[in-house]
């Protein structure tokens, strides 16, 4: 019964973490970016979302597809002009590039949008209990956990099944090949790089309920993202969903069962697992 | 991967300088900073203390550049030793003496300790993993500091005496601190020096020439028969150790210690100060943290709501356009002057093909 | 005779201050202007500006300056730090701010070697002020304005059983204490209680574990800012006050961040020192200038009237002793001092150097569309308890 909750709870919560760092976990694989300002556009996504809402009415689920949409163009921007001359350099000069970036990105949001969390703006259908006749159960997080799934099964049959996936998974793998091939790589990564984002920022809104929507998003739930990115697999989609749900469950039980504890449970797993397995759960091919 | 490093010069060869005898003329130029900071203490009235806290994130970002810079173990966690230190330099000045050496010293001497301990469990790996690894015992540090309430006052923080005169030993009276953090701020100055001579030996050393073989292609390191990983272990743990010092010198310059000396920010700070200097080279951890530090305090006094505008925008500009930091401004505004064009001192670990695999160690 | 001394003394000081050059004062303000609290350093800087507004930038011709530095959050180490740079550096006579307990205890060593006066404008341990003789609150402490929920919920509100559930730092162990010792003492049963560390960012854990309990009542105590809004809604969520369970709150549910909250914050309890919807005369100066200056959503809380008062102490000082006060002098004036602040008639303790002031019980409601807490109940002047149950010297 407790146990039921937590799982619930700690699902509902994984699903949001999957959603904003499945996209992190392609481009840092793809292009062996370390993307630090990946929560950036999650961040972006639910503002926007929240701005489409109160101050033009557009319903909800409307608003989280046009956060996408917009966050997918600015981070296709972003990838030609920001990120390009940057596949060159190594991590070091990646990650303070980006972490400039979140700082830039956290100040322009407390210009815009004030210091304050945003408001909440859930529709009504979200914002009750659900009867799951042992228990009501908030169904936002079921909503979570349903989209969360649909979405997970349409990006199996994008990468795993299509040809674009194909073609993304040679180039992941090999991209030397892969430009041999006559793989469009530049092309292929500025595609992905708009997916990345827009789908940071169709989880970042969707998931406001649970990260709420402030200035230092961008950099407080960073590490999350960087964890389950690192734990599931560089570039591994399946890798990336093993490791949001087990992040998120393992959080959510830690905080239940030993909340003294904080979250150095979390992180005491974190480092045992990547000692055990530096390249992470479920790693491309190319790692192993 | 081999043949982009084959193209870069070789090893350099030339024996390295060491000693007094060594020195020449035109090495005059190391009394500049230091002199600067001499001066500084006799003529910055009032800005004693925004120096020693300067001085102090000098000598963490040193630490970094061994690590780092020179070594090329990319971390993000480097807060743990500084917070490390801190906290041991504060919680024996609550329980055991206020003496501030026997302070620092065994802050130093359990950071250092520490380092080598965890530098043992992740210098195997590589890359992404091992930065996590680093980010992920820094968190745990994090917490440990959180919950440990008893000892390191948690989300309150630790209220650290004020530190006895220095030098009070044999009967000496020794210097005050005063309130005008004036000794603080020799003292400090002192033991950068001395962290400082360190370091410049060990990079010169045939031990640091090994770690320089070590980042640029570790493979044919151990080729040739070196260990690989104990010197990369002795780097990180003398880094640490370095980075400690640091945390014990803030803990008795503020004399109070929070959770932020263990936070990701901090590290990342440091990071970005390394950075903007320009690592490997010893003085690019004064200029980045001296113009860092600069340009923070003059953004903070204009609006303290967007500083962080600066800050970002100003790593922003030395990742894109600045390679090799200040440093590296400085070599070509040099150069110009000479006539001639300066060689890139060393291959920058920095420059790794997209293509290559850098997530983890395949062994 | 005594009031025409004082008099007296007091047209010797304006003549004095119009012979002198005019001065600048400056006064050191520091709080959280970026990071999960950066509401309390925007709230600090729109109350002074807006008392500035009202009331002139000059003190009988001296400049009255304001610098604003930022600690980013709860950061003592820095908050140290920037007021060692203020007074060193800017040579500022007063320092200000502090919108945590922990940036204002860094600093209590600092300002009683260098006898500089710092009025808190909001942390609210209560030990603060004992930690040295030169803090002034002019906001509350956390026991003054909880004493009152626990007695009412069990006395009126029908409530036998509660979970507490506070930040762990000083400020939450404080109100913990004297919720639980108010509770009990009216004979109500405290079933479970929780301490969250102040980086948690998922409540729901610690709302399910409270609801699990099956305690009438959820009592809360987290700082205000994006924290305290994740908490609120989190509670709302969880059905558990679909189930009946009642929320007992303080900060946490200010007018300002009831819309962040939505309407599921509606019939929340909570005691505090300022009604932001009271319609004393200095309040809705306060109101009309706040709107005037940042927009129609400008809306007061705790931290602008803590700041509003502060800085009209501040001034008042300053009109009496001149450009050239001493720390000593400050304080001495504060102490016993009385006047109506926005929230109410207020009153500086002549001892403890705290605030002491009336606690009124609040509920949320909507009016007119908007999200709004309406007094039900005021309670009289009340000292702060820890202090009473802890006399000085002990």
């Amino acid at each position: 019964m407790l146990l039921f909750t937590i799982l619930l709870d700690g699902i509902a919560y994984g699903m949001v973490l999957f959603l904003i760092s499945v996209g992190l976990t392609v481009t840092m694989g793809l292009m062996r970016v370390v993307n630090l300002a990946h929560g950036s556009f999650a961040m972006l996504g639910g503002y926007l979302s929240s701005v489409m809402i109160r101050h033009y009415g557009v319903p909800f689920i409307w608003s989280t597809l046009g956060a996408a949409i917009v966050c997918g163009l600015i981070g296709g921007l972003a990838e030609l002009t920001i990120y390009r001359p940057l596949y060159r350099k190594g991590d070091l000069a990646q990650v303070l590039l980006t972490f400039g970036m979140i700082f830039v990105s956290i100040a322009a949001m407390t210009l815009l949008f004030g210091p304050t969390p945003v408001a909440e703006s859930m529709p009504k259908w979200l914002e009750g209990q659900i009867d799951l006749g042992f228990r009501t159960y908030p169904s936002y997080r079921l909503f979570l956990i349903g989209v969360g799934t649909l979405l997970a099964i349409v990006l199996y049959f994008i990468i795993e099944r299509s040809l674009f996936g194909a073609r993304l998974r040679a180039a992941v793998d090999d991209p030397g090949m892969a430009r041999a091939l006559g793989i469009n790589v530049n092309l292929l990564f500025t595609l992905t790089f708009i997916g990345g984002c827009a789908l940071a920022g169709f989880g970042g809104a969707i998931g406001a309920g649970i990260l709420p929507i402030e200035p230092f998003y961008a950099l407080k739930y960073l590490v999350l993202f960087l964890v389950v990115v690192v734990i599931g697999g560089l570039g591994s989609f399946r890798g990336s969903l093993a490791a949001a749900l087990s992040v998120g469950i393992l959080d959510t039980a830690g905080k239940y069962l030993v909340p003294q504890l904080g979250s150095f449970l979390l992180w005491f797993i974190v480092f045992g697992l990547l000692l055990w397995r530096p390249n992470g759960l479920l790693p491309p091919k190319s790692a192993t | 991967m081999s043949d982009q490093t084959a193209t870069k010069p070789a090893l350099d060869f030339t024996p390295p300088r060491s000693g007094l005898a060594a020195l020449q003329l035109r090495d005059a130029w190391h009394l500049l900073p230091w002199g600067i900071a001499i001066a500084f203490y006799f003529y910055a009235d009032g800005f004693h203390s925004f120096g020693t806290n300067v001085l102090i994130m000098v000598l963490f970002t040193l630490s970094l550049d061994l690590a780092l810079g020179y070594a090329g173990i990319i971390t993000l966690g480097h807060a743990a030793f500084f917070g490390i230190g801190a906290y041991t330099a504060g919680v024996v000045a609550v329980h055991m003496t206020t003496d501030p050496i026997a302070g620092l010293i065994l802050a130093t001497i359990l950071a250092g300790i520490l380092g080598v301990l965890t530098g043992m469990l992740i210098l195997h790996t590589q890359g992404v993993a091992m930065f996590m690894l680093t980010l992920a015992i820094a968190s745990m540090f994090y917490e440990v500091a959180n919950q440990w309430r008893s000892v390191t006052g948690g989300d309150d923080g630790l209220t650290v005496p004020r530190s006895a005169p220095l030098l009070a030993y044999f009967g000496f009276a020794g210097f005050r601190f005063d309130f005008r953090g004036m000794t603080g701020y020799l003292y400090t100055l002192s033991v950068v020096f001395v962290w400082f001579v360190i370091a410049w030996r060990i990079v010169k050393s045939p031990f640091g020439r090994s770690l320089d073989g070590i980042r640029q292609n570790p493979r044919r390191m151990r080729a040739i028969g070196t260990p690989v990983w104990w010197r990369l272990v002795a780097m990180y743990g003398i880094s640490a150790a370095m980075a400690g010092t640091a945390g014990g010198l803030q803990a008795q310059a503020t004399r109070l210690v929070g959770l932020t000396s263990l936070e990701l920010q901090l590290s990342g700070i440091v990071a970005v100060m390394l950075v903007l200097g320009g690592e490997r080279r010893l003085y690019g951890a004064f200029l980045g943290a001296v113009f860092f530090m600069a340009v923070q305090d003059w953004a903070a006094a204009v609006n303290p709501v967007y500083w962080m505008f600066v800050i970002g925008g100003l790593l922003m500009a030395v990742v894109l356009f600045l390679e090799g930091g200040l440093m590296g401004l400085l070599d070509k505004i040099f150069g110009m002057f000479a006539g001639k064009r300066v060689e890139n001192a060393q291959p920058s670990s920095n420059e790794v093909k997209a293509g290559e695999v850098k997530t983890g160690d395949a062994k | 005779m005594k009031k025409l001394v004082g008099v007296l003394a007091g047209a010797a000081f304006l003549a004095s201050a119009a012979s002198a050059q005019a001065e600048v004062i400056k006064i050191g303000l520091i709080a959280s202007f970026s990071g999960a609290f950066a509401v309390w350093g925007q709230q600090f800087r729109q109350s002074v500006e807006a008392y500035q507004k009202v009331n002139g930038k000059s003190v009988d011709g001296h400049e009255i300056q304001f610098i604003f530095r930022d600690n980013g959050g709860a950061d003592p180490a820095k908050s140290r730090q920037l007021a060692e740079e203020l007074i060193l550096r800017e040579k500022v006579k007063f320092i200000t701010g502090f919108e945590l307990t922990p940036n204002a205890l860094a600093v209590a060593e600092l300002i009683t070697e260098a006898k500089i006066p710092t009025v808190i404008f909001n942390a609210a341990t209560s030990m603060i002020t004992r930690s040295s003789p030169y803090f002034v609150r002019t906001s509350m402490t956390v026991q003054q304005y909880v004493a009152p929920l626990p007695t009412w919920a069990v006395k009126e509100g029908g409530i036998k059983t509660a979970y507490t559930v506070v930040s762990d730092y000083a400020p939450g162990h404080d109100a913990e204490e004297i919720f639980i010792k108010n509770f009990e003492a009216a004979g109500g049963k405290i079933l479970g209680k929780d301490r969250i560390p102040l980086n948690v960012t998922d409540f729901a854990p610690y709302i399910e574990r409270a609801g699990a309990s099956g305690a009438q009542a959820v009592y809360v105590f987290i700082p205000a800012g994006a924290p305290s809004v994740s908490l609120v809604r989190e509670f709302a969520k969880r059905g558990l006050k679909d189930k009946g369970v009642k929320l007992l709150a303080g900060g946490e549910v200010q007018e300002i961040f009831l819309p962040a909250i939505g309407d599921d914050v509606i019939g929340t309890i909570s005691s505090a020192h300022y009604t932001e919807t009271n319609t004393n005369p200095e309040n809705i100066l306060l109101r009309k200038t706040l709107v005037e200056m940042f927009g129609k959503d400008a809306t007061p809380d705790m931290g602008t009237v803590g700041a509003w008062d502060g800085t009209k102490l501040i001034y008042e000082a300053i009109k009496q002793f001149g450009p050239k006060i001493t720390g000593d002098q400050f304080v001495n004036f504060a102490k016993g001092r009385k006047w109506d602040s926005p929230r109410g008639p207020v009153m500086i303790d002549p001892v403890e150097r705290d605030i002491i002031q009336q606690v009124y019980m609040r509920r949320v409601e909507k009016r007119d569309g908007k999200l709004v807490n309406i007094d039900f109940f005021t309670s009289g002047m009340v000292k702060d308890p820890w202090k009473e149950a802890r006399p000085a010297g002990k």
